[in-house]
């Protein structure tokens, strides 16, 4: 089997954020690298892929790409019109992502490289570029098998689940995990009792169903994004409040656990704190996940 | 001597919904099916208009507004009245469901009235007398 390895690029979500009290965790929003020998796979292309894009050109061995994208809000493609790569004729960039066609796809990811908002387009971009066909129910790329499901996030956004030596790699950028419940928490007094008890059986259906994409992954990187206080204000804006993200991967019987697309208002302290916490929840549960926080230039073998 | 019942298409692979669509409807006189999945959907819409189609976002395979999108290629299918019925209550989801014709968008969970209520509204169905 060839070596393979992850690496993230960028951990944040909604925004960068570049400041000095953010850069243990780091500042860049999502981007992560998997590659497998000389297949490079990247999933989202925030400003993270612009230090990707920098490190790609210093190496002549690879010259081809997949980038898959879970949707397209502007801190998962905020990268792409800077990432050298693209401008490069030698260069080969695969694109995979949510759209109806490979023009949906086009179009969505070259829509944010115009007038008045950038002063060129994609047609600059010498790169080959491939937009595959999305109407697919999985696909591979070299050693990599990749299978993809719709999650809780405004739009339509996509999980990812890259089979790679024997391991399963699941990215869950943006998803607001047990969503349907809160939701039910907050209407309940609008519902009577078989009303009740039928979307209490939707819970069941929907978690399980969550659970099933997510079951026995050996590294789930999930959204992870708000503490309860600000999941409080926020519930509906489709990111998970961390609690949920770790009860899900128990659930799931998830092997290792990388919290991400961080909130930018929170610095290193509040990352660490968040850990520490999320630490203590799994040791009450005597559950056997082991939790990180995913930050930026950490390298994982796969 | 009578007209036909309003067809009433379900599509959610929630078992529950399915319950939960077909107890709203009972006291209807609708002839109601529910998919449980966009191509078995399809599949069905190839041939046929209901008098309405009752949407759910979230599925395998392929979601809702994608199906809706697909369906709207369709001639036939223009005008084809279509509610969504999602727990995503998202204003981007909102929006592309009203930009591909939805008549209306209904956040999960909701009582059953609300249901019985959105397809009389749409299809004019009568209550089911005792001979039905």
């Amino acid at each position: 089997m060839s070596k393979s390895q992850l690496r993230f690029w960028g951990v944040r979500g909604s925004y960068a954020a570049p400041f000095a009290s953010h850069l243990g965790v780091g500042g860049n929003t999502s981007c992560v690298e998997i590659r497998s020998g000389d297949h490079l796979l990247v999933c989202d292309a925030g400003t993270g892929i612009i230090p990707l894009g920098n490190e790609l050109i210093k190496q002549d061995k690879i010259r081809e790409m997949l980038v898959i994208l879970t949707h397209y809000h502007w801190d998962h493609v905020c990268g792409l019109p800077f990432f050298v790569p693209a401008f490069l004729p030698d260069w080969k960039i695969n694109f995979f992502g949510p759209g109806e066609d490979p023009r949906v796809m086009e179009q969505n990811i070259s829509s944010q490289m115009q007038a008045p908002y950038f002063p060129v387009g994609t047609e600059t971009w010498l790169a080959e570029i491939n937009y595959l066909d999305p109407k697919v129910d999985s696909f591979e790329y070299g050693p990599m098998k990749i299978d993809f499901s719709n999650v809780h996030h405004p739009g339509i956004t996509y999980g990812y689940k890259i089979e790679v030596n024997g391991k399963t790699v699941i990215y869950a950028s943006d998803n607001e995990c047990m969503f349907i419940e809160k939701a039910i928490q907050h209407r309940a007094n609008e519902l009577n009792k078989e009303e009740l008890e039928l979307f209490n059986e939707m819970i069941h259906e929907e978690h399980q169903s969550e659970l099933n994409f997510f079951r026995n992954a050996d590294i789930l990187i999930h959204d992870a994004q708000y503490t309860p206080e600000d999941y409080n204000k926020k519930h509906g804006w489709g990111h998970s409040c961390y609690i949920d993200t770790i009860n899900t991967a128990i659930g799931a019987n998830v092997k290792e656990l990388y919290l991400f697309h961080h909130d930018p208002n929170y610095d290193d302290a509040a990352m660490e704190a968040i850990l520490k916490h999320s630490n203590e929840i799994i040791k009450e549960k005597g559950a056997s996940l082991i939790c990180h926080i995913a930050k930026e230039g950490m390298v994982i073998d796969i | 001597m009578g007209n036909a019942r309003p067809t009433v298409i379900g599509v959610d692979n929630s078992p529950s919904m399915k319950k939960l669509l077909e107890r709203s409807t009972e006291n209807l006189d609708i002839d109601l099916t529910v998919f449980a999945s966009a191509a078995e959907a399809w599949s069905y819409l190839q041939s046929n208009i209901p008098d309405l189609l009752i949407l759910n976002i979230i599925m395998p395979i392929k979601d809702g507004l994608s199906l809706l999108n697909e369906i709207r290629q369709l001639p036939n299918h223009r005008q084809t009245q279509v509610i969504i019925v999602s727990s995503k209550d998202y204003a981007q989801d909102r929006i592309l469901a009203k930009e591909l014709g939805a008549l209306e968008f209904i956040a999960k969970p909701m009582p059953m009235s609300t249901i019985t209520d959105v397809v009389v509204k749409y299809t004019h169905a009568d209550l089911k007398n005792d001979n039905n």
